[in-house]
């Protein structure tokens, strides 16, 4: 019957009058972003490299860095860093580029600003860099770390190959076994022969001995109680 | 409750001419306190409407609306209109100037005069006119020159377009629009709105006359321009018709005339079919209110669901159907009364 379509329509909107809205809450909402969804550019200023690859491959223009060479180091360093944001197409070219990953795109889209000026946004050198840097140049500080790095290295061959270092400090062999089983069992030891043996080698052998002539020691006890509790059997 | 306005009206008539003036200034000045009043209600029915049509869409389409200024964006409607008013008035230079500023006053002052003779209550009205009925629908027709002036006048070719097509469209959908009203005016005897009511006192009319109530309303859609007949704005096709070279407050007229047309149109569907003021417990003035409302969302309805037809239809559907059925409408009416006389009935 001619006029059947309309009443169908009628009945559809009527359905639609009542159903949820489909539409975005935004502002009381916040919309839920796909994962590598391009907000506002983010910058880390202490991972920078002063490489240049991002300022060059942005077709707007829209990055610029300061650099200067430092006088020890003879290295390149970062003075400051401006993302001129309002030109920005969000090509991502300079995400993409960075061998670093200190420049990227987070999921804020809220770039609205009253003034032209406001949208740009420039990075100085924080003044912790500088400080870090003066403290690694620091003699003895470099030294401690050094050693501790010694340590950590000694601590990791005793675990892998404990005959071949602590023959090093002890001749007999017997000593070596008892020792290395020592160690297994209790790892503050390892810890401090291993810190011993990187200071001073005499002194790592002198308590060595001891550990060893102490579970020796402890190792005939056991022994002779073990046997007796045989015997009362 | 009931009587309120009625004897508001009654005493402020008393106390003129106690004052010492003669009664028909007293009248007078009756009358243009009555003005008053009702230029009020439509300014803040119009304030409502605005807000509840662009809900009630949004609701159609599953949207929120306006949800910002104030409470469900009541007020959102205000600061348009505060937007509209200080915006720039462009007058194009090659306009007609006369006939362009012309135009939209004309519009919205034919659109008022429409409510001269709606029955707001129970004796409630501006002037009760033995035919009004005839009134309204003269009237109403006559928005077509405002709407034929703005085209002319803007100088501008979609303006042009608008106006040829709202004139060509209202001309034909007059013809039924009429016709379908002939129906209830057989069987209430009368041409004036409140005997209209009246004869309401039992069964509404839209019961009586089913099919005058459906052309009824498919022709006051296309006298309203609106959707899906509002070909002459058509804002897709001729970017806004007639009213494209309108700005600001003038524009503003526009669509105050519009919406102001369409509460009179809807308060004469709820007069003439729906029982006027009629109805229980409630005060009259507050049943037609209920009503024009119910027959305003109707309208809403229709236009958010159907897509605007082609003129050529438009036409062909005006002439072709509706002017037929609405004359075997009147044919049928007149049978029915003498089959009635004959038997007996009334
Ligand atoms: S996203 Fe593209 S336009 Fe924006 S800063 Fe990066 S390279 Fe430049
Ligand atoms: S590409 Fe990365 S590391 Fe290189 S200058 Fe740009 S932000 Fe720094």
């Amino acid at each position: 019957m001619n006029g059947q379509g309309l009443i169908k329509g009628l009945g559809i909107t009527f359905k639609h009058f009542f159903q949820k809205e489909i539409t975005e809450q935004y502002p009381d909402v916040m919309p839920q972003l796909a994962p590598r969804f391009r907000g506002c550019l983010q910058f880390e200023f202490e991972k920078c490299i002063a490489c240049g690859i991002c300022v060059n491959s942005c077709p707007n223009n829209v990055l610029s860095f300061e650099t200067e060479k430092d006088e020890n180091s003879k290295k390149k360093k970062l003075l400051s860093y401006t993302i001129d944001f309002q030109h920005c197409m969000f090509c991502n070219l300079c995400a993409e580029g960075c061998p670093k990953q200190c420049i990227y795109f987070d999921h804020n889209f809220e770039l609205s600003s009253f003034k032209r000026e406001d949208i740009k946004m420039v990075y100085l050198r924080p003044a912790e860099m500088d400080m870090r840097e003066e403290e690694s140049t620091n003699g003895q500080e470099q030294q401690e770390s050094k050693e501790q790095k010694q340590i950590d290295a000694m601590q990791k061959a005793l675990q892998k190959n404990p005959g071949k270092v602590l023959s090093k400090i002890l001749e007999q062999e017997e000593d070596i076994i008892i020792l290395s089983e020592l160690m297994q069992s209790d790892e503050k030891t390892a810890g401090k022969i291993a810190e011993l043996m990187v200071k001073d080698k005499e002194k790592a052998a002198k308590v060595a001995a001891g550990f060893v002539n102490k579970a020796k020691k402890n190792r005939a006890k056991t022994e002779t109680a073990g046997e007796g509790g045989d015997a009362n059997d | 409750m009931e009587a309120l306005f009625v004897n508001l009206a009654a005493v402020l008539s008393g106390w003129l001419t106690s004052l010492g003036l003669s009664p028909i200034w007293a009248d007078t000045v009756l009358l243009f306190v009555k003005w008053i009043i009702v230029i009020t209600i439509i300014t803040l029915n119009i304030i409502i409407l605005i807000w509840l049509e662009r809900k009630v869409s949004a609701f159609f389409q599953e949207r929120l609306g306006p949800n910002r200024l104030g409470p469900f964006g009541i007020f959102q409607t205000i600061a348009d209109a505060i937007k509209l008013l200080t915006k720039e008035d462009i007058v194009p230079s090659a306009a007609d100037k006369l006939i362009f500023k012309t135009a939209p006053m004309f519009f919205i002052v034919v659109a008022v005069m429409l409510y001269t003779v709606i029955p707001m209550g129970q004796g409630m009205e501006v002037i009760n006119l033995n035919i009004g009925l005839l009134f309204f629908i003269s009237i109403g027709s006559l928005s077509t020159i405002a709407l034929l002036m703005a085209g002319w006048g803007s100088n501008n070719k979609w303006s042009l377009m608008g106006a040829v097509r709202s004139v060509a469209q209202m001309v034909s959908y007059e013809i039924p629009l009429a016709f379908s009203l002939l129906g209830v005016v057989m069987i209430s005897g009368s041409l004036n709105l409140q005997d209209i009511v009246a004869a309401q006192g039992k069964l509404w009319f839209i019961i009586l006359q089913p099919i005058a109530f459906i052309t009824y309303f498919i022709a006051a859609t296309a006298e309203l321009n609106r959707g899906p007949f509002d070909m002459p704005e058509a804002e897709q096709e001729l970017t806004g018709g007639a009213y494209t070279e309108y700005t600001g407050m003038r524009w503003a007229l526009f669509f105050l005339a519009e919406y102001t047309n369409l509460v009179a149109v809807s308060a004469l569907m709820a007069t003439v079919f729906l029982g006027g003021w009629q109805g229980p417990w409630l005060p009259s003035w507050l049943w037609i209110i209920i009503k024009t409302y119910g027959v305003i969302l109707v309208f809403f309805w229709v236009k958010w669901t159907f897509p605007r037809i082609r003129m050529d239809h438009l036409m062909s559907f005006s002439w072709k159907v509706l002017v037929p059925v609405s004359l075997g409408n009147i044919l049928l009416t007149g049978a029915g009364i003498y089959f009635c006389r004959w038997m007996g009935w009334c």
